[in-house]
């Protein structure tokens, strides 16, 4: 993956229709909920008619501190008298989840997780114990993570951006164009059985089958489960 | 298992003061609430920030103040929604602060430390049920044998960050929260916190551990409706009851009493009340929240729910919903401002937030 500045994400990039609720999200939810329909795309599920049994675990470093520092912005000139209520909806960490199942009819568990470790795969690690459990089918993976800039100096999480991924239980799906992952007994992630070490890895991996596999088959959900 | 409440340092005062219907909804005096409509808040008493540090750290201190050295292998997971708010306000406002505190990374590091655990901790976010799935992770960790035993962990502090915000949202009750009533109006923040450490009933026995009781069904559903306001058919939270009761093997003439949410705003009672009816249908089923006494805690709500549940089947009482006067129109739930009393041995505890999350668990008290 290439590094830089992350490009501004519009709504035309998410929504092909004018979508409300997109231009009044801070920078971390946008981001956030276009990593997650973008990787819905990818997996041929952004479409839907009714709701999904699908959940979302995303890991984050930062949260979402910058838009905190955006809503306390309007707290403190006025001693709390102006506070945006718009801005301090979106001060959890969750709301982009929130805005995700909303947009794309997702009813599974929907959770962040802040992970000390810097190899971003917690939420990955999670979604797949979630899905061994039997408790979805289905289940958006990924890590969000934006710098709080210079307002808070001394923050910076080792990776910036929004990345998720689609994850289905193999017994009950036919894509596997990306290849298929697992967790050894310690709980290492695994790509086609080989130990990853961090999130940028795994996506490296992910693109490198698809290139020896050919296109992936996607299925939309909900999945047939055998009888 | 261990709580800190506006009630009390310990589980036991807690218990004691929930039981005698008081309340620790009271005047701020955190920072300067005349600005706002609503001035009440519940808060620990007491509270010192040490070194310009947090007052979450205080609390977790008082939380693990006295608990028995963990298990070999033991994992934290722990659940907030904002951590050290107070360090990022004093550094916005240019005070002395510890700014390595100001992710969770912050205190979930501190803990570990603490607790002499080398496996790395993990902090659940999902909004106001985030101890709640913090439990119910913990519980299917130690179901798979993924785990030994986890520490549960959940805190949240009452803040100026996060009171403007609701009031901004019309959704504090200046009179204090009224939970299930016909005439709530809003809730009432709080701050506190929980320590449940969970284990599997094999590692309890071998070392000689008593347990209080057991988390035996969870579930975990979004409403997937709109970003800050529940479905006004509660499907969400109707699913994640369904979902703990078939993981418990239970139906609903199984559950004895129901621990809810409880906030005391109008459209969170009244989605719970339509939810529990789908799924309880005409029984008047013991029903409580603890809000009205302890305020919202937001992240250690479900934790601190979890804590005081299991003590109401240890004592088969439930305790009063202080706040509460007169039932919502055609209400068949039982909710009292009285302790009502518990003829079973599970009880559903439920929690919903922001962002549609809703989650249940199913606790067991031990029979006899």
């Amino acid at each position: 993956m290439t590094s830089g500045p992350i490009p501004p994400v519009t709504r035309e990039d998410v929504f092909p229709e004018p979508n409300l609720r997109f231009g009044r999200l801070p920078q971390y939810s946008r981001v956030g909920l276009a990593a997650v329909a973008f990787a819905l795309r990818d997996a041929g599920m952004e479409h839907w008619e009714t709701k999904r049994s699908a959940g979302i675990v995303a890991s984050t470093r930062t949260g979402c501190l910058a838009t905190d520092i955006e809503y306390y912005n309007t707290v403190l000139p006025e001693g709390g008298g102006l506070p945006s209520p718009n801005l301090f909806s979106c001060t959890l960490p969750t709301c982009f989840l929130g805005e995700a199942a909303i947009q794309f009819g997702l009813t599974g568990p929907t959770l962040v997780v802040n992970d000390p470790a810097e190899d971003a795969l917690c939420g990955v690690r999670m979604a797949l114990e979630s899905l061994s459990w039997g408790e979805c089918d289905t289940m958006l993976a990924g890590h969000i993570d934006l710098p709080a800039g210079p307002a808070i100096p001394g923050i910076r999480p080792p990776h910036a951006g929004g990345l998720f991924m689609v994850l289905e239980n193999a017994l009950y799906s036919a894509a596997s164009g990306y290849g298929t992952l697992d967790l050894s007994e310690g709980g290492a992630v695994r790509h086609d059985g080989i130990e990853i070490t961090g999130l940028n890895e795994l996506v490296r991996a992910c693109i490198a089958n698809l290139s020896v596999n050919g296109t992936r088959s996607a299925s939309p959900l909900p999945l047939p489960r055998p009888s | 298992m261990a709580s800190v409440t506006g009630l009390g340092p310990d589980l036991d005062t807690t218990w004691r003061r929930l039981l005698a219907g008081e309340t620790a909804v009271r005047p701020i005096r955190r920072f300067d609430a005349s600005r706002y409509p609503a001035r009440n808040a519940s808060w620990v008493e007491g509270l010192e920030s040490r070194g310009n540090r947090s007052l979450l750290f205080p609390i977790l201190e008082r939380l693990l103040d006295g608990f028995d050295p963990l298990p070999q292998g033991c994992r934290l997971v722990t659940a907030t929604t904002k951590g050290c708010i107070d360090t990022f306000e004093r550094v916005r406002k240019g005070l002395p602060g510890d700014v390595a505190d100001i992710p969770v990374s912050g205190p979930l590091t501190w803990l570990a430390a603490k607790l002499g655990l080398n496996v790395p901790p993990v902090n659940i976010n999902s909004a106001c049920a985030s101890s709640t799935m913090a439990v119910a992770r913990a519980a299917a960790m130690i179901g798979s044998g993924r785990a030994d035993a986890v520490l549960v962990v959940c805190m949240d502090l009452v803040s100026e960050f996060v009171f403007s915000g609701f009031s901004s949202l019309q959704a504090l009750d200046p009179a204090g929260c009224r939970p299930f009533d016909r005439d709530r109006n809003g809730l009432s923040l709080g701050e506190g916190g929980a320590a449940l450490l969970m284990m599997s009933a094999e590692t309890a026995r071998r070392k000689g551990i008593p347990g209080i009781g057991s988390v035996v069904g969870w579930g975990a559903a979004n409403d997937a409706t709109h970003a800050t306001a529940p479905a006004r058919d509660g499907c969400g939270l109707i699913q994640a009851v369904r979902q703990a009761m078939a993981k418990a093997s239970i139906g609903p003439d199984d559950i004895a009493a129901v621990n809810a949410h409880g906030t005391g705003t109008v459209y969170n009672d009244m989605m719970e009340v339509t939810a529990f009816e789908a799924v309880f249908g005409s029984r008047s089923i013991p029903l409580n929240s603890i809000k009205g006494a302890i305020g919202h805690t937001l992240g250690a709500a479900g934790g601190i729910e979890v804590a005081v549940g299991l003590r109401s089947l240890a004592d088969r009482t439930l305790p009063p919903t202080v706040g509460f006067r007169e039932p919502m129109e055609k209400c068949v739930l039982s909710v009292s401002p009285y302790p009502q009393r518990i003829g079973g041995i599970h009880l559903l505890s439920t929690n919903s937030g922001f962002g549609g999350i809703n989650a249940a668990l199913i606790l067991k008290g031990n029979p006899g």
